[in-house]
């Protein structure tokens, strides 16, 4: 009866220290939760968030103005060759194995013939991983023109004052349809948005080739969709003289954008 | 089919005419245009017919597929033909054919077809030209540039045509005829121009550069002296003979002065070179030591950097060298400032305030300081002409032992992302860009001694301009 009393006593006699210690571990780690937060909530919500540390990841528009690079790349290191370290694989010729001859006494029929066209090719040598694959290289395709990357593309019609613009001066829609790619900057449109409706913007370019009268005709609906097609002309100092037979003083452009966010 | 032969046919189909944009339509392959967004299609072209078709009965609308600009343009450029019997042709012919096909391969802009592809009958004027023969495979081509040079009674006579091959109608996009004496450097210059028309046609307006130049630094004469040469590496000549030490040379807009750092009996000053006289001319020499000019878009202005206030700060005076002012303060160095091209609105400098130097923006009257690299050892700032990006030079990792090495990037401003232009070759520095925003000159050692050599902005292209002696901190000319 002694042994229980003094069991007992002993444990009533832990029970507030226990309580104390419990709190005081709590409010501890409590604080020390807090106090990371407070002082290092923030870290990195400063600059450079396009590139900055380790990342490698770019995906920049740019207006450098050179044609992108056709292979949308995920390199950032300038390469010469077009990724021919491993060319791509042949495919293997398989033998149709030979036929027995049936022996006289023969009692096993001969299996049916299986033409070489149904064999199954044989599976393909894995890429080592080191080597850069078919076509994934080439120059740096960060800040070269992803018009038509990532979902989003443009498009545009022309109405010349001559009638036949399009069909006699082909090379110089080309020039506009390039330029105008170049210097539209997807990452001034609003990051939250996934999907846009598509936006038209009419321009003239005189002779001088310069833009003028520049102009939403359609608005996507997207502020910041509509300011990114307007600044792309905007960006854009002439496209080059018109060809200096054409008759007329100028030509109508009608561009549109259509904006999709990751394809 | 893949995507881009879907829209290489597309652009093979580029005029529909606006007499039947309903019918324009269904022929056109649509695989992304959603079901509205093709009505809103054929809305918009039913409502350009009401508009303009009253107007002008004859008018054309055309519509092409996305992406097409992403392509280089196939261009086949054979040699040119004799118009003449002189004897000097040959001579004539071999540096005018390598000098514009050169010219031609490094703007960028073009895919070449290798000369070997080409058909053996070369067309030495428009009636000559087979336009399957050359749109066909092996050449593929889509231009043509083509002509004949002949030497008569010591003239030299160029005629040079550019031909849109997919368009047999109207092919003409370009006609010159040039004419000088007969001698080897006006065979380099008539190819020049006329490359540099191409590029101007096919580029979007934007000017070539076969006629710009690069000042840089040489060691060749056995002082440090400023040195000039075309932009291929031809024709390298000196233009300083000042006997000690010279850096830095930043010429002027108008291309008339060239601004430099030298080291005198006292201190490093800035020293001014006219080109057009071909003779130094005066500056005045500011106490300390003053560093790294550079001049303003227009011309009126030079930023540098000068310890005559203690700590080397940016500075900003008129072209002569009056009105001196400052624009940094604190401590630390801050060096090499560089103008935005485009608008004048702001100065790019490397500043060491905060230990390692890195890259910082601030307005052209010192406000709004901006610091726009995060680590490592950045310098050496280059504004590109269209204002949107810097390129300099960065050990991204800096410290005993740290991988990688300094190397040439490029940024681009608003977004402050980036992409790494050399790699794998010794010390690249000082970069320096070209008047069209497509090439980047700088300095690297990757062959041992410090040498010029040219990249595309895309990194790719990597030439080698310079051979002997030791050649740093090259400039491109503005035009």
């Amino acid at each position: 009866m002694a042994a229980d009393t003094e069991i007992f006593f002993e444990h009533s006699h832990l029970g507030k220290p226990l309580a104390w210690s419990t709190g005081l571990h709590l409010g501890f780690w409590g604080f020390v939760l807090l106090l990371g937060l407070v002082l290092h909530g923030n870290r990195g919500a400063g600059w450079g968030a396009g590139g900055g540390g380790d990342a490698i990841g770019v995906a920049l528009v740019s207006s450098v103005p050179l044609p992108a690079n056709p292979t949308q790349t995920q390199n950032v290191l300038a390469n010469e060759s077009k990724g021919l370290t491993l060319s791509r694989p042949e495919l293997q010729q398989v033998e149709p194995e030979a036929i027995p001859i049936p022996g006289k006494n023969a009692k096993v029929k001969p299996k049916p013939v299986t033409s070489a066209s149904k064999q199954k090719t044989q599976p393909q040598p894995e890429p080592e991983t080191n080597e850069v694959p078919f076509g994934g290289g080439g120059p740096v395709s960060g800040p070269y023109g992803t018009f038509n990357a990532a979902g989003a593309k443009g498009g545009f019609g022309f109405t010349g004052g001559g009638g036949d613009f399009g069909s006699r001066y082909a090379w110089y829609v080309r020039v506009v349809q390039q330029k105008v790619s170049e210097n539209w900057l997807k990452y001034e449109v609003d990051p939250r948005i996934q999907n846009a409706n598509r936006v038209y913007v009419t321009f003239d370019i005189n002779r001088a080739g310069q833009p003028t009268n520049v102009r939403v005709e359609q608005s996507s609906g997207v502020p910041s969709l509509d300011q990114s097609a307007l600044r792309a002309l905007q960006r854009i100092d002439t496209f080059g003289p018109l060809p200096s037979d054409y008759s007329g003083g100028k030509v109508s452009v009608e561009f549109w954008f259509d904006y999709k966010r990751g394809g | 089919m893949t995507d881009r032969n879907l829209v290489y046919n597309l652009y093979r189909i580029t005029i529909k005419t606006l007499a039947d944009p309903f019918q324009a339509d269904t022929t056109l392959p649509r695989p992304k245009l959603q079901g509205w967004a093709g009505a809103l299609v054929c809305c918009l072209a039913g409502l350009a017919l009401a508009l303009f078709g009253t107007r002008a009965q004859a008018q054309d609308w055309i519509r092409t597929g996305t992406g097409l600009g992403v392509e280089k343009i196939k261009l086949a450029v054979p040699d040119f033909k004799p118009s003449t019997q002189d004897a000097k042709n040959a001579e004539l012919l071999k540096t005018f054919d390598d000098t514009l096909f050169n010219d031609l391969d490094n703007a960028g802009i073009f895919d070449m077809v290798s000369k070997s592809f080409y058909p053996l009958e070369v067309p030495g004027n428009p009636s000559e030209v087979r336009f399957d023969a050359w749109s066909n495979p092996p050449v593929n081509a889509s231009m043509l540039a083509f002509g004949d040079l002949g030497v008569s009674g010591g003239n030299v006579t160029v005629h040079g045509w550019l031909f849109d091959l997919k368009n047999t109608q109207s092919p003409q996009v370009l006609g010159k005829q040039y004419n000088d004496t007969a001698t080897t450097d006006n065979a380099r210059i008539i190819a020049h121009r006329f490359a540099d028309e191409i590029i101007f046609r096919l580029g979007g307006g934007i000017n070539g550069i076969a006629e710009s130049k690069i000042y840089f630094v040489s060691d060749r004469s056995g002082h440090k002296e400023i040195w000039v040469m075309d932009y291929d590496g031809a024709n390298q000549h000196q233009l300083t003979h000042i006997g000690s030490i010279s850096l830095s040379p930043r010429i002027s807009p108008d291309g008339s002065r060239l601004a430099f750092s030298s080291v005198t009996k006292t201190n490093w000053d800035i020293r001014m070179f006219s080109t057009e006289l071909n003779r130094m001319v005066s500056f005045p020499a500011y106490p300390g030591t003053n560093l790294s000019p550079s001049w303003s878009p227009d011309g009126t202005k030079l930023a540098l950097s000068s310890s005559r206030a203690g700590d080397p700060n940016i500075y900003v005076c008129d072209a002569s060298g009056a009105g001196l002012h400052r624009l940094t303060t604190g401590k630390g160095p801050d060096v090499s400032p560089t103008w935005n091209r485009k608008t004048g609105a702001q100065i790019a400098f490397v500043s060491g305030r905060t230990g390692l130097p890195q890259i910082y923006t601030m307005e052209a009257d010192g406000t709004n300081l901006q610091r726009i690299t995060d680590q490592g050892y950045a310098v050496s700032p280059s504004w590109s002409p269209n204002g949107q990006f810097l390129t300099f030079a960065w050990f991204r990792k800096y410290g005993p032992g740290a991988p990688g090495a300094n190397d040439i990037y490029l940024m681009d401003i608003a977004s402050k992302q980036w992409v790494q232009l050399t790699h794998d070759g010794g010390r690249n520095d000082f970069p320096s860009w070209s008047p069209d925003g497509r090439h980047i000159v700088f300095q690297s050692s990757r062959t041992g001694s410090e040498q010029i050599w040219t990249m595309l902005a895309d990194g790719t292209k990597v030439q080698q301009l310079t051979f002997s002696g030791r050649n740093s901190q090259p400039n491109w000319s503005w035009k």
